[in-house]
């Protein structure tokens, strides 16, 4: 059975089609990567799955049981968890409230003491154990997105979206970032998409899967390799020398 | 095992008792308030005025500060409350319950009170920001003409009640009552807001609703079911604004007059006081309440006539140079140190 | 008799409308671009009032000349404020916002007492009436509808044909796309707040051409209420939308009254607030964006 599965889901505003019937299945514990260029409904494709937005069309289905109409913090507690491109930490809490706010109220939903140390192991996983008790909303870009993987981390959702997590990164950085999704994912069984404008190398190390969106379809769906030697990938990002950009 | 079991748990204990250290500051003020009113008769109507500030910042704040969502009508709820008194009165005051009615009154007040914040509340919190601040002076506007327009409890005549007091419990014992005891019990609801504040800081509500101050969106996206807990403070603060009316105007001026218990003013007034605190604080409604009530009767002893002219800029710096209020900006100061136990 | 009372009623309440309306624009054009609601509206409404007072009464002067004074006088006001207050407020919490235009309204109006007294003035401008089959209407109201559409008019084209007015809609419309494209947003904060205290004061002579007597400092209150419902109608944020909102509101204001006083047992001038009130509750609930919807 299929972790998530979307079938034929379309989201419209107004006139402009973000998602066009999209079809979509995503396997317990998967490692994929979405890619798009900017304004390919990549976004919006998010939004429907954790329930940000309903779709006008198709239905979305977790584990089994269809939540096209659940709102979003219902979604949370059954196991889908998210970032955000911009990242959105609760700026006047500090790090670990941010983070213990994820397992409070994520899929397991546990109490304030357990959430606290749920946070602090996570807080330690990513790297900002130095920070714990600063304000978040005075940590540099980066180190909130660090917030954000770690508090969607806190919420143990089986799946993780991820937004745009390693643009800005340094080098390093991203690979001991795939380091640890990776990891997290094979411990927790967390089938984690990841999402990404422009095509990097660190896709085709992260992901096993790669899907291309265009205009608020799905253009390929292939293993990463293959994925982006296609030539209507290559086409999509004309211009752009994909394999070295 | 067993031995490393018990030590865990009477460390929680202490926890959990240390928890609470924050409201020691706010019931010291309380406490000296209550004292010096005792302790200098003449002082009691500044100690009453002082406390009925801070118990409306302290009820407000939990819905205000805590959510950050802004109701202009919140007076509607200490009217309400005010109303629940004089029905109350009006009702019981012949059943020989003697002083008794007047707990029928508080209760009565608490429960109109709360029944409005739940309407209001499930209809009007589905909107955001100005739609809700304005959707909410509409509430508070709406039931102040419609009293007035419809004639109901008296019209614009509003109700008087004093006679009904004394022949319920004879004029010696309505005296002390609408002097003294109104005034404590006024007292007692700043306690029990504080309470609650607390409470709710330190469990997952507390969470629930810094992370929907935030960002309700993504609080959303993060399992929080926003709506509830917006609701839950909502009723919370409602029903301490119930209780206030009840007593603080409802008891103790024996009388209701839809223009006065309507009147948009006190929001503002609970607005600016926990502002100066410091919103979403717990310390900061009782500091805000103080110093607003102080320089209020200050201002209007030293220039009487002008002390609003001399208090408005006085706002304005507070609000560009402070916007975090007084207890905002000093926990900040006092991050690190042994003092931040006690403030929060 | 009764039908010639309610359209008697009815073409006061269409002037006093366009008043109302034309009172509101600056309120929405200054939330429209900075999102902040001004609170303290009403005391600008009623600075308005006494500039035309003071105009007319000292110094003997038609108070049409105070049409252009109050704006120039509400323009740097407006600036002030915004350089010295709201323009350091434009990231804070809503709370705080509000509150600053608050105390700002509540400054206007000590600032008012203070050089006027807190006494009812009042003057009366003459200038003959005109006699319809059901009603009489001064001159001055006439002055003031024609006005206050001429103002409409003036700020539609601003918006729609200048290049700072095209700015501050694509502001409106999306405040980091504008930045992108190069259009200083600061400025246009600026510029959209003295705009809108300029409007407002400028109203607030012109509703004297309507009703010139009861001027008071503390008079404000009562028509930033009126202001916020009228907001809500027209769809809060459009200036445009405010004119309309104003009108229907003028309207019907003046209609359920005539209508509520045949109601025996009630008083129908708070009946008629309720009303008001209600409507504005019913609009914010089933159609938040405004009952008009206009641009």
């Amino acid at each position: 059975m299929a972790l998530l599965k979307l079938e034929n889901v379309t989201k419209r505003f107004g006139g402009l089609v973000a998602v066009d019937k999209m079809s979509l299945e995503i396997k317990e514990g998967e490692f994929i990567g979405i890619v798009g260029p900017n304004g390919s409904g990549k976004t919006t494709l998010y939004n429907v799955i954790s329930g940000v937005y309903f779709p006008e069309n198709g239905s979305i289905i977790f584990e089994g049981s269809d939540i096209t109409k659940l709102p979003p913090y219902r979604r949370a507690h059954l196991g889908i968890g998210r970032t955000f491109q911009i990242p959105r930490p609760f700026s006047s809490a500090t790090v670990r409230e941010n983070v213990a706010v994820g397992a409070m109220f994520g899929r397991l939903s546990v109490n304030v003491e357990e959430s606290l140390e749920t946070a602090d192991y996570y807080i330690g996983l990513v790297g900002l154990k130095a920070h714990r008790d600063k304000i978040s909303g005075a940590l540099t870009p980066t180190e909130k997105k660090l917030i954000e993987i770690a508090r969607a981390l806190a919420m143990k959702p089986k799946l993780l979206l991820l937004d745009e997590v390693m643009a800005g990164m340094h080098p390093e950085s991203i690979e001991k970032m795939i380091r640890l999704l990776k990891e997290v994912s094979e411990e927790e069984k967390i089938a984690i998409v990841s999402m990404v404008e422009h095509i990097m190398r660190a896709v085709i190390g992260f992901a096993k899967r790669v899907i291309v969106m265009y205009r608020g379809a799905k253009l390929v769906d292939a293993p990463a390799q293959e994925a982006l030697n296609d030539p209507r990938v290559i086409e999509v990002y004309l211009g752009k020398g994909i394999r070295d950009a | 095992m067993i031995s490393v079991g018990k030590s865990v748990n009477s460390q929680q204990s202490i926890v959990n008792i240390k928890k609470y250290f924050p409201l020691l500051p706010v019931y010291g003020i309380y406490l000296l308030l209550f004292l010096i009113g005792i302790i200098y008769p003449e002082m009691w109507s500044v100690v009453t005025l002082l406390a009925f500030y801070c118990a409306l910042g302290q009820a407000f704040n939990i819905f205000l500060g805590m959510t950050g969502y802004v109701d202009f009508g919140y007076v509607a709820f200490l009217g309400l409350g005010a109303y629940g008194m004089a029905l109350g009165i009006d009702v019981s005051h012949q059943t020989g319950l003697n002083i008794g009615i007047i707990f029928i009154g508080i209760i009565l007040g608490l429960l109109m009170a709360t029944l409005l914040s739940l309407v209001v509340g499930a209809v009007a919190l589905r909107l955001r920001g100005a739609y809700f601040a304005i959707a909410t002076i509409g509430v508070n506007e709406g039931f102040r003409y419609l009293i007035e327009g419809a004639k109901l409890w008296g019209g614009s005549e509003g109700l008087i009640y004093f006679r009904q007091l004394n022949e319920a419990m004879g004029r010696e014992k309505t005296n002390v009552i609408v002097t003294f005891w109104a005034d404590v019990f006024v007292l007692v609801i700043a306690a029990i807001s504080a309470f609650i504040t607390l409470y709710y800081m330190r469990s997952k509500i507390g969470y629930a609703l810094t992370a929907l101050r935030e960002d309700e969106d993504a609080a959303k996206v993060m399992g929080i079911n926003v709506t509830k807990y917006k609701i839950l403070a909502f009723i919370t603060s409602a029903s301490m604004a119930g209780m206030l009316g009840a007593t603080s105007w409802g008891l103790k001026y024996t009388h209701v007059f839809p223009a006065d218990v309507f009147e948009i003013h006190y929001t503002v007034e609970g607005i600016v006081i926990i502002l100066l605190g410091g919103a979403g604080t717990l310390l900061g409604p009782a500091a805000g309440g103080l110093l607003y009530g102080l320089s209020k009767y200050w201002l209007g002893a030293m220039f009487p006539g002008i002390q609003l002219l001399i208090f408005a800029p006085i706002i304005l710096i507070i609000i560009v140079a402070f916007p975090e209020g007084i207890v905002g900006t000093m926990k900040k100061k006092i991050k690190g140190t042994v003092l931040e136990r006690y403030i929060a | 008799m009764l039908l010639q009372q309610l359209s008697g009623n009815l073409t006061q309440g269409l002037i006093l409308g366009a008043i109302y309306g034309m009172a509101t624009m600056g309120l929405n054009l200054i939330f429209g671009v900075m999102k902040i609601v001004n609170v303290g509206h009403g005391a600008f409404i009623m600075l308005g009032t006494f500039v035309s007072f003071a105009i007319f009464t000292y110094l003997g002067l038609t108070p049409i000349v105070a049409i252009p004074l109050a704006f120039i006088v509400g323009f740097a006001l407006g600036s002030l404020f915004f350089y010295f207050i709201i323009g350091k407020l434009t990231n804070a919490p809503e709370l705080n916002s509000l509150l600053a235009t608050f105390a700002i309204g509540m400054l206007i109006e000590e600032v008012t007492k203070f050089i006027f007294g807190s006494e009812w003035r009042g003057f009366t401008w003459d200038v003959g009436r005109v006699t319809l089959p059901f009603t009489v209407l001064p001159i001055t109201k006439i002055y003031a509808f024609i006005i206050s559409i001429l103002v409409v008019i003036a700020l539609y084209l601003w918006l729609r044909m200048t290049r700072s007015g095209t700015a501050l809609r694509a502001v409106v419309e999306d405040k980091e796309g504008a930045r992108v494209c190069g259009i200083n947003v600061d400025r246009m904060y600026a510029l959209s707040f003295s705009i809108g205290i300029g409007l407002t004061v400028m109203s607030g002579v012109i509703l004297t051409f309507f009703i010139s007597v009861g001027l008071n400092p503390y008079m404000g209150g009562a028509y930033t209420l009126r202001a916020f419902v009228i907001a809500v109608l027209g769809g809060l944020g459009s200036p445009l939308g405010a004119f309309f909102g104003g009108v229907i509101f003028g309207l019907v204001e003046n209609g359920s009254y005539t209508l509520l006083s045949l109601i025996p047992g009630i008083e129908p001038f708070s009946l008629t607030r309720f009303v008001t009130f209600f409507i504005l509750l019913i609009i914010l609930l089933v159609r938040p964006t405004g009952l008009l919807g206009v641009k």
